[in-house]
């Protein structure tokens, strides 16, 4: 699935160059020509696990080179260990295969924390280890006994200047209010983030959300199923909303400035009532390199300056709170932590969604489908 | 029956057929009889392959003119021409009964069930199917396909029949034995049959008149005997039986191997030849002796075993003799 | 034991390595998950019983099965007429044909489902121009909806339709439609009653090919549907993937195994399914 993805985000990224002529026409249409093969070349993956270096599970795209600068770089020079990538993208159901076959080939996987919370008790997992890892490094909360929340990433909402002019959306309830603001929306099809999104406008303090209220949360959602589309990945819903297919989309916070920046302004992102989602490094049980090294990983991924990097290479917000006093004065409006979003942002509850999250997503399928 | 049928007559007039560049026929004209059975006689690529598409109208001509009983037919699609044909490999519909095949002309007519019945009963009557009509086709032999494909082109009692090489494909003993039945249902139905092959033996025992084509353009038109005993060309000579080659005074003759006699040791008053048998082959009604004259001609020399009891040798020397009748001058050019 | 070996072609001997090595990749999966089905998350039918319970898991089957057929009708339709177009055109063009037909083949499905986004999307090169013409005045939605999947499926589907039916049809006879002609047959009838028949086999070979292809499509149906649109393919691989339902995957997949295996017997009943695969009827 997610090699794919990968894909998906490559063509789409690169359609996008097509279009503003930063691709000559051949370039793009070899690329295309050339994915069928790229892809098998991505699935087999160069990604060996042994001692003398730790293997990334990512999801490819960027992420590789972000990861490497960000955390890769600092790890090496403190251990002396490389750092290797798998991108064919942690989904739950692949960690899941990967330790039932016994064949582990990967030693963190970047992850959800949710997934910590699902995974960890079925025994999938190594406990993380918190002589080395910090619990004050991460908001309280996310340091969980299977996985620690590393950066930030949000479900904010993008809207069209164009569309709603003088009176633009504010909150979740104008997202779900196509009578004052009409127009089709896209929503996550994977459920989370949406459903939070429709209890808030359906007037559910942000602090009480949880346990979700699954009959509420799906009834607003089908208020406005007529109106909507729904997308899997983060390029699907960028070359919506930059195709104007959209007038408003639930999006990756991480991704609204790229949208704003590739529509020239004409998309706005919003971070009010922004839900912020911990992303989380987790480690699949019996991984190659031993869990001292992994640790090791995963705690220089905490560090102030490996967050501050991530934030500049992919958009994902700190989770430290030691480095959201430093965020810049430019990244401000995009990192959910900055001192002028913090404020206005609800936490996920990774518990409730490891618990549940499989019947959510079913749930919500069958709503929207 | 025959009152069903009425043969039609054909007037071919300066028909060619280009392929592209390749001539494939050249300015044939032709008259055909009502009711007679004419062959096309040629090696392959004589084009008459190529004519006979032309007047079934699966090939449009370049030029010249087809008539029908006097009216042109050049415009006609296939389907509108009224032609029965039976094709080489007979071309049967595979996922029929034979006696859907056979009623398949009045069918897509649209004529009434009982009547295409009753009609389909007749023709499987005179090719002596009446028990197969429930059969598929790949259940039957080859001959009986080929009396299937017979029933199927006559059934709408078409003026004309064409047939493409139709026993090609059976071997040679049931071949004499589907010829006399052709020749049969010939004489019964009336209609004109157009016949094509290259096997000069079927259009000897088969045919009212044979043309003999080649490079697309007729040799020679005429009945089996005048063909046969006064061929024009060297070609028509060669193709239609066997021929010996000689000259005299300037002239080329041809010469029948069984017209000539022959005769051991020399001073025969008729001899014309003397020369040296070089082979003689046995083919039990009678021998093929060659011979080698003083002139350098290698001469064939057919004799009947029972008649000629002299026996001959290898070696041995020998005079020819034959009547003036009997050798044939060509149009040599 | 003689009496055995005697029965037993030596020529077994050397493609038992082989045979053991198909049923160990092809049977042992498929076996791990019938399996799957009636043991994960505890052992019983309760999987299949989740069929029954609601309707959410029929109405995926149904809408599965419905863009199943539809791409298939037409999928078969319009490949009989590029192949019938391809077998009776000359030599030439018949090579550019069968050249694009390959050729695409090779572009990976998500290239041909974007493209078809940039072609027939809201702001995609035909609404735009409809609308510059002022032909509309709102974007047709061709995508994102049941629409864009049938679209996206039958263009990816009509090369697989194609081959079969070429095949089928270069095998004929052609004096056998001449023989039709000659006997009176329009060009219609002619088609109706003769070419189609005998292209039959080859219809259904590619009915079948194109409609087993479809269940497992969910790459078209989740960007062209716009998350609208769930097919058996993409639940199952949810299911796998995220919601880590593997009972109810296995399920689902074993009652496609089962569906297709039961389809064949059908179309074995009517026919020779030797003819179907290339084989003789004779």
């Amino acid at each position: 699935m997610q090699d794919k993805q990968f894909m998906k985000e490559m063509l789409t990224e690169s359609a996008h160059a097509y279009k503003e002529g930063r691709m000559d026409r051949r370039t793009f249409l070899a690329l295309c020509g050339a994915s069928g093969i790229a892809m098998n070349a991505v699935l087999a993956g160069d990604a060996q696990a042994a001692a003398d270096h730790v293997v990334m599970w990512n999801w490819g795209g960027q992420s590789v080179e972000c990861h490497g600068s960000a955390i890769g770089e600092a790890f090496t020079a403190a251990t002396g260990k490389g750092v290797k990538f798998d991108t064919s993208g942690p989904l739950e159901g692949k960690i899941k295969e990967m330790v039932d076959s016994g064949n582990v080939t990967a030693d963190v996987a970047d992850a959800d924390l949710f997934n910590a919370v699902s995974l960890g008790p079925t025994g999938h997992l190594e406990p993380i280890d918190y002589s080395i890892v910090s619990k004050d490094k991460t908001l309280p909360g996310y340091a969980l006994e299977f996985g620690v929340s590393v950066i930030l990433y949000g479900y904010a909402f993008v809207y069209d200047t164009e569309a709603y002019g003088d009176n633009p959306p504010k909150d979740w309830k104008d997202f779900f209010d196509t009578a004052n603001f009409p127009g089709t929306r896209a929503l996550y099809k994977w459920a989370n983030g949406s459903l939070e999104a429709a209890l808030m406008a359906d007037g559910v303090a942000g602090d009480a959300l949880y346990p979700l209220d699954m009959e509420r949360a799906l009834n607003k959602i089908k208020s406005i199923k007529d109106d909507s589309i729904y997308w899997g990945s983060g390029s699907e819903v960028h070359s919506m909303v930059v195709n104007s297919e959209v007038t408003m989309a639930i999006v990756w916070q991480n991704r609204g400035r790229n949208m704003e920046n590739d529509t020239d302004g004409r998309f706005k992102l919003v971070n009010n009532q922004a839900m912020a989602m911990p992303g989380a490094y987790i480690v699949p049980k019996g991984n190659p390199a031993g869990r001292e090294a992994v640790m090791q990983f995963i705690a220089t991924a905490q560090e102030v300056p490996a967050q501050l990097k991530l934030l500049d290479c992919l958009g994902m917000t700190p989770s430290n709170p030691a480095a959201f006093g430093e965020i810049p004065e430019d990244q401000q409006p995009y990192a959910i932590t900055s001192a002028m979003n913090i404020d206005k942002i609800v936490y996920n509850d990774p518990t409730w969604w490891g618990e549940n999250g499989g019947d959510a997503v079913n749930a919500f399928l069958e709503a929207i489908s | 029956m025959a009152d069903a049928f009425s043969g039609g007559s054909l007037r071919i007039e300066g028909v060619s057929k280009y392929f592209g560049a390749f001539r494939a026929v050249n300015e044939v004209d032709l008259e055909i009889r009502k009711g007679e059975f004419l062959t096309l006689l040629g090696p392959s690529g004589s084009g008459k392959t190529t004519l006979l598409m032309m007047i079934a109208g699966f090939l449009d001509i370049t030029s010249g003119d087809i008539a029908l009983d006097g009216s042109s037919i050049a415009e006609v699609p296939a389907e509108k021409r009224n032609f029965g044909m039976v094709f080489q490999g007979y071309a049967l519909f595979p996922h029929m009964t034979v006696r859907d095949n056979i009623g398949y002309a009045l069918s897509v007519r649209k004529r009434p069930e009982a009547e295409i019945r009753a009609r389909v009963d007749e023709m499987l009557e005179l090719v002596q199917l009446q028990d197969f009509a429930n059969r598929k086709p790949g259940q039957l032999s080859g001959g009986q396909q080929q009396r299937v494909a017979l029933a199927r082109a006559l059934c709408f009692a078409p003026p004309v029949l064409l047939l493409d090489e139709p026993l090609g494909a059976l071997d040679k003993k049931l071949r004499v034995e589907v010829q006399e039945q052709l020749k049969d249902i010939h004489r019964r139905v009336g209609t004109t049959f157009i016949y094509v092959t290259h096997d000069q033996e079927e259009a000897l025992s088969m045919s009212d008149r044979i043309v003999i084509m080649r490079d697309g353009a007729i040799e020679q038109v005429g009945s089996p005997q005048e063909l046969y005993e006064r061929p024009a060309t060297r070609f028509a000579a060669s193709f239609l039986g066997k021929s010996n080659f000689i000259h005299q005074n300037g002239r080329a003759y041809a010469l029948r191997p069984e017209k000539i006699d022959i005769h051991l040791g020399s001073g025969h008053p008729q001899a014309r030849r003397s020369g040296t048998i070089t082979s003689i082959t046995y083919f039990g009604s009678m021998q093929r002796i060659i011979v080698e004259t003083t002139e350098a001609e290698q001469i064939e020399v057919d004799i009947d075993v029972w008649r000629n009891r002299q026996p001959l040798h290898e070696g041995e020397v020998v005079e020819l003799s034959w009547q003036d009748a009997a050798a044939v001058e060509l149009n040599e050019s | 034991m003689n009496a055995v070996a005697r029965h037993i072609h030596p020529g077994w001997a050397i493609i038992a390595p082989l045979l053991v090595l198909v049923v160990a990749l092809y049977l042992g999966p498929i076996l791990n998950i019938m399996w799957l089905s009636v043991t994960d998350p505890e052992p019983g039918l309760g999987n299949y019983r989740k069929l029954f319970e609601g309707d959410t898991l029929l109405r995926i089957v149904w809408t599965t099965l419905r863009i199943c057929v539809i791409t298939t009708v037409f999928s078969v339709t319009l490949g009989y007429s590029i192949a019938y177009a391809m077998v009776h055109c000359h030599q030439r063009q018949k090579n550019y044909m069968l050249t694009l037909l390959l050729v695409s083949f090779w572009i990976s499905i998500l290239v041909r489902t974007f493209s078809w986004l940039m072609l027939l999307g809201r702001n995609g090169l035909v609404n735009n121009t409809l609308e510059t013409l002022g032909l509309i005045s709102a974007p047709i939605a061709f995508m994102r909806n049941e629409l864009g999947v049938l679209i996206g499926m039958v263009h990816y589907m009509i090369p697989y339709a194609v081959l079969p039916l070429l095949v089928s049809m270069q095998s004929l006879d052609s004096r056998v439609m001449d023989a039709s002609r000659n006997l009176g047959a329009s060009g219609s009838q002619t088609f109706w009653r003769i070419y189609l028949p005998l292209t039959l086999p080859g219809i259904v070979a590619s009915t079948l090919l194109v409609f087993i292809l479809s269940l497992g499509f969910y790459v078209t149906p989740a960007v062209l549907g716009g998350g609208k649109v769930l097919m058996v393919a993409e639940y199952i691989s949810v299911q796998l993937l995220v919601t880590l339902k593997w009972g109810t995957a296995a399920m689902l997949a074993a009652l496609m195994l089962a569906g297709v295996l039961a389809m064949l017997w059908i179309m074995s009943r009517f026919m020779k399914l030797s003819a179907v695969f290339g084989g003789s009827t004779r």
